[in-house]
């Protein structure tokens, strides 16, 4: 390129991002931040709601899909620069809350979308007392397992109790499979840990304070090392494979016999067609199973004259038609009364349904969760590797987690 | 008159270069909530926790041999592909086309395909090698402490040679050929050819290669981030990597204290460049 291109393209540039800078004309526009859950769906959903809204409200809608990995870096970016968004979904809220940057629901939500929303994920969007994250879907996790693989290993039906995970892991591991896929590398091993914990009589917290590092949760973290670097019944360093292309992709390449998976997963392993699976209850060794309720959040941000564009933004989403349209497309749970009676016919969906009014949730109110759940990330599959420590690993994600509650 | 020609390119550089600068600098000395809600003016308290961070040793070591061998073997490599790709043969239009594509093809892609390669379930390089009797069983390339940095150090040689090659290549094709001549007319053996005349004519393209490869390397995000992204902690994270995870993946979750580390990045770069060329001495091989 000579000089005088590079100059004409320079000047093009500028004129560019000026004029994008000032463009938009005079009516009002809200910026609308969304995580996308699936390159199918999410997309083209928010769109043509955003298109309806225009319609409705002769307000324009500047919408951004941005993928999960990088959300939490371009939300933070657009705060500091003080661009925030006017809505935003992301699977965490208080944080948001604490800093005084939200509408509490009663400002921006009709009575009648409040009143909605199923109980647990009512509470699970409270910040002293009020409700600042609302429910925009959610999922549960379930016990997969490989149907073809625990029949070649003799086993009958899926375990109920640790005793009999055990049991079954060793017999299908026997088999030259692999007995289970425990994922605690740092995609979301947060997830899988909870699930084994409270499925032990564990918690996140008690009262106001953390028990991470209880005894129960030493015992619990140990027994999953001694899965991996014992009984040897899991796949090579499960404290440093993740989720989606780890522990998923051996279950669905039928590799393994047992993991713990979602709706989304089902929606995989079905169309795929290769693993023949069955669905069940997370095995417990306290009688009673648990199992991981996610919630995802919108979160409408105070800006300066966007009250009423908001509210009528998020009263369109709420809608039940738009909002169950959306949850059975991109495969995930409802959060709405309504949405449950819709769903509640698919029975695709009746494990995961029956499962979600006893799912528990991540402790997501407390704004010292979205550094905890990172730090128990980054940290506890080092504690199943072999020499792992488990209870050196909690006694530091504990005091990490007392020290994160008081900043 | 100049600085109206020069105004667009002034502009474009306050944009992209000074302003960034000023705002990684003013972030530094910020404090800053989760969210990215700025919480006013803290001095250096940023830096001096920086220095506190107990991973941080051993992610500087990682980033000494992530940056000298990868550059290191690159530029070896590429001397001797630039010597093959400068001999006459046929095809060798397509060699030098080929030798494009790992520079072409994006950096997280080829992160990915390296990922998939190394699998220990699914990986080729796996079944090759178990096949070959090389290994009694296969490896978690990327799981196993022992394997992680070399397999990271395989996949950025490989991003590298391409341009690196190409600086050689431009290099030798600037040697004229009376200088061979000189030397087959002294009977200069062909290894002592290249290590008298070749070797000290290539020395400025050398240096280049050298300086834009280290900083390259250095700043390279995608290939540690995507083969590393399964192992917990900082044990094998670069500056870069580690940055990115204090900002956003850490328990610290600091966008300030990243900052902090940015220009630190920045600084060290700068050092390690200078100090490069002086010991090569730079003005002499411009003069």
């Amino acid at each position: 390129m000579n000089r005088r291109r590079v100059l004409t393209l320079a000047v093009g540039v500028v004129a560019m991002a000026l004029a994008s800078a000032c463009g938009g004309g005079s009516g009002q526009t809200i910026t609308v931040v969304i995580a996308e859950y699936s390159k199918d769906h999410t997309k083209p959903f928010w769109q043509g709601l955003a298109e309806q809204y225009a319609k409705q409200s002769n307000v324009k809608v500047d919408l951004r899909v941005i993928d999960w990995n990088s959300i939490d870096q371009q939300v933070s970016t657009m705060i500091q620069n003080n661009q925030r968004p006017d809505i935003l979904n992301l699977n965490s809220f208080s944080s948001y809350a604490k800093d005084g940057l939200l509408y509490p629901a009663t400002d921006v939500l009709s009575p009648k979308t409040r009143d909605d929303f199923l109980e647990p994920f009512l509470r699970g969007g409270e910040y002293q007392g009020a409700l600042y994250g609302f429910p925009i879907l959610s999922s549960a996790r379930a016990f997969f397992y490989n149907k073809d693989l625990l029949a070649k290993a003799g086993v009958a039906g899926p375990p109920k109790t640790w005793d009999e995970f055990v049991e079954t892991a060793k017999k299908i591991q026997a088999t030259g499979a692999i007995g289970y896929a425990l994922p605690l590398g740092p995609e979301e091993a947060q997830a899988e840990w909870a699930i084994w914990m409270w499925n032990n009589g564990g918690e996140w917290k008690a009262a106001d304070a953390w028990t991470i590092n209880s005894d129960k949760n030493v015992q619990t973290l140990s027994f999953l090392g001694d899965l991996a670097n014992k009984q040897k019944v899991t796949q090579v360093n499960p404290g440093k494979t993740n989720r989606t292309d780890g522990a998923f992709q051996l279950f669905k390449d039928g590799k393994v016999g047992m993991v713990m998976g979602f709706s989304p997963l089902a929606a995989q392993l079905d169309k795929e067609g290769k693993v023949s699976y069955g669905v069940a209850e997370m095995p417990t060794n306290t009688g009673k199973s648990v199992t991981l309720g996610v919630e995802d959040y919108l979160m409408a941000f105070k800006k300066k004259d966007n009250q009423d564009a908001v509210k009528k933004f998020l009263d369109l989403y709420y809608q039940p038609e738009n909002i169950t349209r959306w949850i059975t497309a991109e495969g995930f749970l409802p959060v709405t009364k309504s949405g449950l009676q819709q769903m509640s016919g698919n029975a695709k969906l009746k494990p995961y349904l029956d499962a979600l009014p006893t799912a528990r949730l991540a402790p997501t109110t407390d704004p010292a969760w979205d550094r905890v759940k990172v730090d128990v990330q980054q940290t506890i599959g080092l504690a199943v590797q072999p020499g792992g420590n488990p209870k050196e690993v909690l006694d530091q994600l504990q005091k990490n987690a007392q020290a994160a509650g008081g900043r | 008159m100049a600085l109206l020609w020069l105004g667009p390119s002034l502009l474009l550089i306050a944009a992209v270069v000074v302003y960034p600068a000023i705002a990684l600098i003013r972030a530094s000395l910020g404090r800053y909530s989760i969210t990215g809600l700025y919480g006013g003016f803290v001095g250096l308290q940023n830096y001096v926790r920086l220095l506190e961070q107990p991973a941080l040793p051993a992610v500087v070591a990682n980033t000494v041999v992530w940056v000298v061998t990868v550059v290191a073997i690159t530029v070896v490599v590429s001397l001797g592909l630039a010597q093959f790709l400068n001999q006459r043969f046929p095809g060798r239009r397509l060699v030098r086309w080929a030798l494009i594509v790992p520079w072409a093809a994006s950096l997280v892609m080829t992160a990915k395909l390296f990922v998939w390669i190394y699998d220990y379930y699914f990986g080729i390089l796996n079944h090759v090698l178990v096949r070959l009797g090389v290994l009694a069983a296969p490896i978690d390339w990327l799981g196993e402490d022992a394997t992680v940095m070399g397999a990271m150090i395989v996949v950025g040689i490989f991003v590298s040679l391409p341009f690196t090659t190409y600086v050689v290549l431009a290099g030798l094709a600037s040697i004229p050929d009376e200088v061979y001549e000189a030397a087959r007319v002294d009977g200069a053996s062909r290894w002592r050819t290249y290590r008298s005349v070749t070797l000290p004519l290539l020395r400025p393209a050398l240096v280049v290669a050298i300086v834009l490869n280290v900083i390259y390397v250095f700043n390279s995000f995608p290939i540690v981030w995507t083969l590393n992204d399964r192992n917990p902690g900082f044990g094998h994270d670069t500056l870069i990597t580690y940055m990115y995870k204090i900002a956003f993946k850490s328990a610290a979750r600091d966008v300030g204290l990243a900052a902090a580390l940015g220009i630190v990045n920045v600084l060290m770069i700068l050092v390690a460049v200078a100090f490069y060329l002086r010991t090569v001495q730079w003005r002499e091989v411009e003069a």
